[in-house]
């Protein structure tokens, strides 16, 4: 069942001066089935942020529309947008976004203290959520007093936390050694048994490893994907880093 | 060549960091304009020779501004830097010095430093004659107040300010140098931990506050209002800042402790942020509130002042025609009558060889004395060199009484009238020079006399002759040779009403000038007056609405420069937020309860300030001969209404601006 369909997504970012402007996406089309785990994977530049950010509502096409269950994400009401933001998605930012005026505990419970949930329903939220990121011990210290890694695990508690029916990563192993990363795939790829959809922007082939399918993009276009199907990780990691180098080949 | 390509580099981050150098340099014109016009009204001509106690007040005035001018300045340079610290690390990382680092620094702080002093300067000077010339024009005084620009202060501002800025560029490069690159560069995120509340300072201010508003409502004589006013200002100028540094720490951690309200999106929101840069923040609010009140008494009291002139000449003369009159220690009560009649028939009949009728005439005698309540004894004794503010005592013959009060009186030939301006000096009996008396109470003096009742609250006694008041002052002076009192009186007339009193009183002045009585005349008109006190009066209005006017811009200022940085401060806070799922309507509630409740603490502060100052500054207008209490309430009462509303106005276009930086 599609549950994620995104249909001739194009984006051109305007400069003031009226110049020709950048095309971050020309022509992007591709479905998600809901429960599926999917990596996009591209150069730097090719648009894999731009297609995030439309993705989770934070910037808008310019032609083109997503789909969530068949409603187009351009008719939610600017009202309901946040509230879609709170409760639909969680985003695990390529720079974390936490904010340094709160503790990790704080900056966990953010979107559930925007959904006005009651105090003890996040306690009993939160506790398995750092425990199994290990961040358990760091809760009442502020974002500035811990390593990038146990940011990005707070950042990651804090997308999860509302259990959202699609969680966005953008490059989440990005800052993280091979380890953290390991553990970090692990956790989402919990998340991903437990039904929820990933949608994740990586460089790392073992990252992607981890997914049901890896969408290539080049130009602003989808131009290759695989499926993981029933491939050993060592020999999905082959043939997501033979595609890799087919790719930067075909650009020279 | 060195010099030249620091000169460059300094010039260049001025440039691209315009956004916020442009409210830092606003900020320190105003500042240096402000104390500029604060320091040169205290060698203005009016200050200066209008009253003693003026020149004084105007120098406290120019030292809080001046302490004002350090704390605000600070308070600018530590949001500056703040900003900046990652800039400045980066060229640690990048290779250059730390005394190349500082050099630029030096350079920077002399450039915006050198041009707000210079252009401050100008302002104060442009300003500060613009707004005598619009005040004057506006009030319309009889005499205008002049405005001149005192060099030698203009002198001190500018050595002033070289001394805060450059105060600030060695706390700069103090930073700088001690600390490490990767700190500057994680920028001013280091330094943003929550706060520590300190019970300590906490514990002082409330001390330093208490004290404060302590003497303001236990001071009970004018005189000393002068010099405990100044020690109260500061106590509270202290404790005002403590408290809100301290105290606002406190309550917010005890409102985020209460879990149940924290985690709300609102409390969640505002909560943190207030409480992450509560240090500044709290300076900022205090300072608002230290000048609000300054706003408040000062055009509160000159309002009182020049609303109450016609009070005040009708306490000074009690009627339309005033003669004091002195006599040496030779005369008795029985002859100074007899003087004051001849006077007296000489006085109606010269006037009405001019065609005036004198009428309400009357006059008393008294003579003042200094003593000292031992239980029922008067005691009388040399109070030079004592510091003890010893009880003024006036004595007349009941006669004279008689003529003053409303209910006459007879008394036994031991028995005297008695008035105790408070409850601790009420008497059955008292004894005077060994001889005791029986006391009947009155409960108010005549009316005729308030004019001698406004600074110190005197005793009066009432003799039931003449003979009685001779023996005392002979007791009186045999015991305290050195010091001899004298006999004094006052005489009182008005005219029929449609006669020119103008006139009148300078053919008197000029028919008094030489004349062979045995007793010392000294003739005053109320109308003659009248216009010497309303252009005294006038110009405190005018130097009062002048400040009211310098310390509201100065609270405008530090209104702005708050909304602006707290605005770029936020800003990152609020736009992570949105992504996470913040509406705008929530970030909307809550910037609103933020602001709401930095508009009106600082206002409440103020009116609570003003209540307990009420007490000494109304004993301060006592001595510009203000008595009546309502005039002074509501004025004051209106003053804080009118200053609320002129704040609020601030209060919404800088928080709009604040709003259109955040969204
Ligand atoms: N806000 C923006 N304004 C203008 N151009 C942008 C903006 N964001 C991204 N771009 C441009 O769009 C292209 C795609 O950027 P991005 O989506 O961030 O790529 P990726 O995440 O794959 O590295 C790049 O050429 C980038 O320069
Ligand atoms: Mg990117």
């Amino acid at each position: 069942m599609t549950f994620i369909d995104v249909k001739h997504l194009k984006k051109v970012y305007t400069s003031k001066l009226g110049s020709k402007g950048t095309e971050a996406l020309k022509d992007v089309n591709f479905s998600v089935e809901k429960g599926e785990f999917i990596s996009v994977m591209g150069e730097s530049g090719s648009g894999k942020t731009t297609l995030l950010n439309i993705l989770s509502t934070l910037d808008s096409a310019t032609e083109g529309e997503v789909y969530l269950d068949d409603q187009p994400l351009s008719s939610i009401k600017d009202k309901k947008v946040s509230r879609f933001r709170r409760e639909q998605l969680g985003f695990i930012f390529q720079d974390f976004n936490l904010l340094d005026n709160f503790t990790l505990k704080d900056n966990i419970l953010l979107p559930l203290v925007l959904s006005r949930k009651a105090v003890d329903e996040m306690e009993t939220a939160l506790q398995p959520l750092v425990e199994r990121l290990g961040i358990a011990h760091l809760l009442n210290n502020y974002p500035y007093e811990v390593s990038g890694g146990q940011k990005q695990r707070a950042a990651v508690a804090r997308a999860l936390i509302t259990q959202p029916k699609v969680i966005l990563a953008d490059e989440p192993t990005g800052a993280l050694d091979s380890k953290s990363s390991q553990n970090l795939m692990e956790i989402l790829s919990d998340v991903h048994q437990n039904g929820q959809t990933i949608v994740m922007v990586t460089h790392s082939a073992r990252a992607a490893s981890y997914s049901s399918r890896v969408l290539f993009i080049r130009d602003g276009q989808v131009y290759h994907e695989l499926y993981r199907g029933d491939k050993e990780p060592d020999a999905f990691i082959d043939s997501i880093s033979k595609s890799l180098l087919v790719s930067s080949k075909g650009r020279v | 060549m060195k010099i030249s390509f620091f000169s460059k580099m300094a010039w260049r981050n001025i440039k691209s960091n315009r956004k916020l150098y442009i409210p830092y340099s606003i900020s320190s014109v105003l500042s240096v304009a402000l104390f500029q016009m604060m320091a040169s009204l205290m060698t203005n001509d009016f200050v200066r020779q209008r009253s003693s106690t003026l020149p004084t007040l105007f120098g406290m005035g120019t030292v809080v501004i001046g302490l004002f001018s350090v704390i605000f300045i600070f308070y600018v340079n530590s949001f500056l830097m703040k900003r900046r610290k990652k800039e400045i690390g980066l060229y640690s990382v990048l290779g250059l010095e730390k005394r190349h680092v500082a050099h630029i620094l030096v350079i920077e702080n002399i450039m915006v430093s050198g041009l707000s002093i210079l252009a401050g300067i100008l302002v104060g000077v442009l300003f500060g004659r613009l707004s005598f010339l619009f005040l004057n024009y506006l009030l319309n005084l009889p005499n205008a107040v002049g405005y001149s620009t005192s060099w030698g202060m203009t002198g001190v501002t500018a050595l002033l300010f070289i001394g805060i800025f450059t105060l600030t560029l060695l706390y700069n490069i103090a930073q700088v140098t001690f600390s490490n690159p990767i700190r500057l560069l994680k920028g001013g995120k280091e330094g943003e931990k929550e706060p520590k509340s300190s019970p300590i300072l906490f514990v002082i201010g409330v001390l330093s506050l208490g004290a404060g508003y302590y003497i303001s409502l236990t001071i009970d004589n004018p005189i000393s209002a002068i010099s405990q006013f100044f020690i109260a200002v500061l106590l509270v100028i202290i404790g005002t800042y403590l408290l809100f540094t301290t105290g606002s720490i406190v309550i917010l951690k005890a409102l985020k402790r209460n879990k149940a309200f924290y985690y709300r999106p609102g409390p969640f929101i505002s909560i943190s942020g207030m409480l992450y840069r509560m240090k500044q923040h709290a300076v900022g609010l205090a300072n608002i509130s230290i000048l609000s009140v300054m706003v408040i008494i000062a055009v509160s009291t000159t309002i009182t002042l020049y609303a109450g002139t016609e009070e005040t000449l009708n306490n000074r003369f009690p009627e339309e025609n005033n003669l004091s009159i002195m006599t040496d220690d030779e005369m008795n009560s029985r002859e100074l009558k007899s003087a004051i009649q001849t006077v007296q028939g000489d006085l109606n009949e010269l006037s009405s060889d001019e065609g005036y009728t004198m009428t309400d005439q009357y006059f008393f005698r008294y003579v003042t004395l200094w003593g000292e309540m031992e239980g029922q004894t008067l005691a009388f004794k040399d109070f030079q060199g004592v510091s003890e503010i010893p009880l003024m005592v006036l004595i007349m013959p009941v006669d004279d009484y008689n003529r003053l009060a409303e209910d006459p009186v007879t008394l036994r030939g031991d028995e005297l009238l008695y008035y105790a301006p408070d409850p601790d000096l009420e008497r059955e009996s008292l004894t005077l020079f060994d001889k005791a008396f029986d006391l009947k109470q009155i409960n108010n003096m005549p009316g005729v006399m308030n004019g001698m009742s406004q600074l110190i609250d005197p005793i009066l006694l009432v003799t039931p002759d003449d003979s009685t008041l001779d023996t005392i002052r002979a007791q009186y002076n045999s015991e305290l040779a050195e010091y001899p009192v004298t006999l004094s009186a006052d005489f009182f007339w008005s005219l029929e009403s449609s006669q020119n009193s103008m006139a009148y009183a300078s053919f008197i002045h000029e028919e008094l000038r030489e004349n062979d009585y045995p007793i010392g005349l000294f003739y005053e008109s109320r109308d003659g007056n009248r216009e010497e006190w309303y252009s005294t009066n006038g110009g405190f209005l005018f130097i009062g609405i002048f400040l009211g006017g310098l310390f509201t811009i100065g609270a405008v200022l530090i209104t702005y420069y708050k909304q602006i940085s707290e605005g770029y401060e936020d800003r990152e806070r609020i736009q992570i937020m949105q992504k996470v799922g913040l509406d705008k309507e929530t970030t909307r509630q809550a910037t609103h309860s933020q602001i709401l409740w930095m508009f009106t603490l600082p206002i409440l502060t103020a009116a609570l300030h003003t209540a307990f100052a009420y007490p000494i500054v109304q004993k301060l207008l006592l001595l510009f001969g203000i008595t009546s209490n309502t005039l002074f309430l509501l004025t004051t009462i209106g003053v804080v209404m009118g200053y609320s509303l002129i704040y609020w106005i601030i209060y919404r276009i800088t928080s709009k601006l604040y709003l259109n930086i955040v969204e």
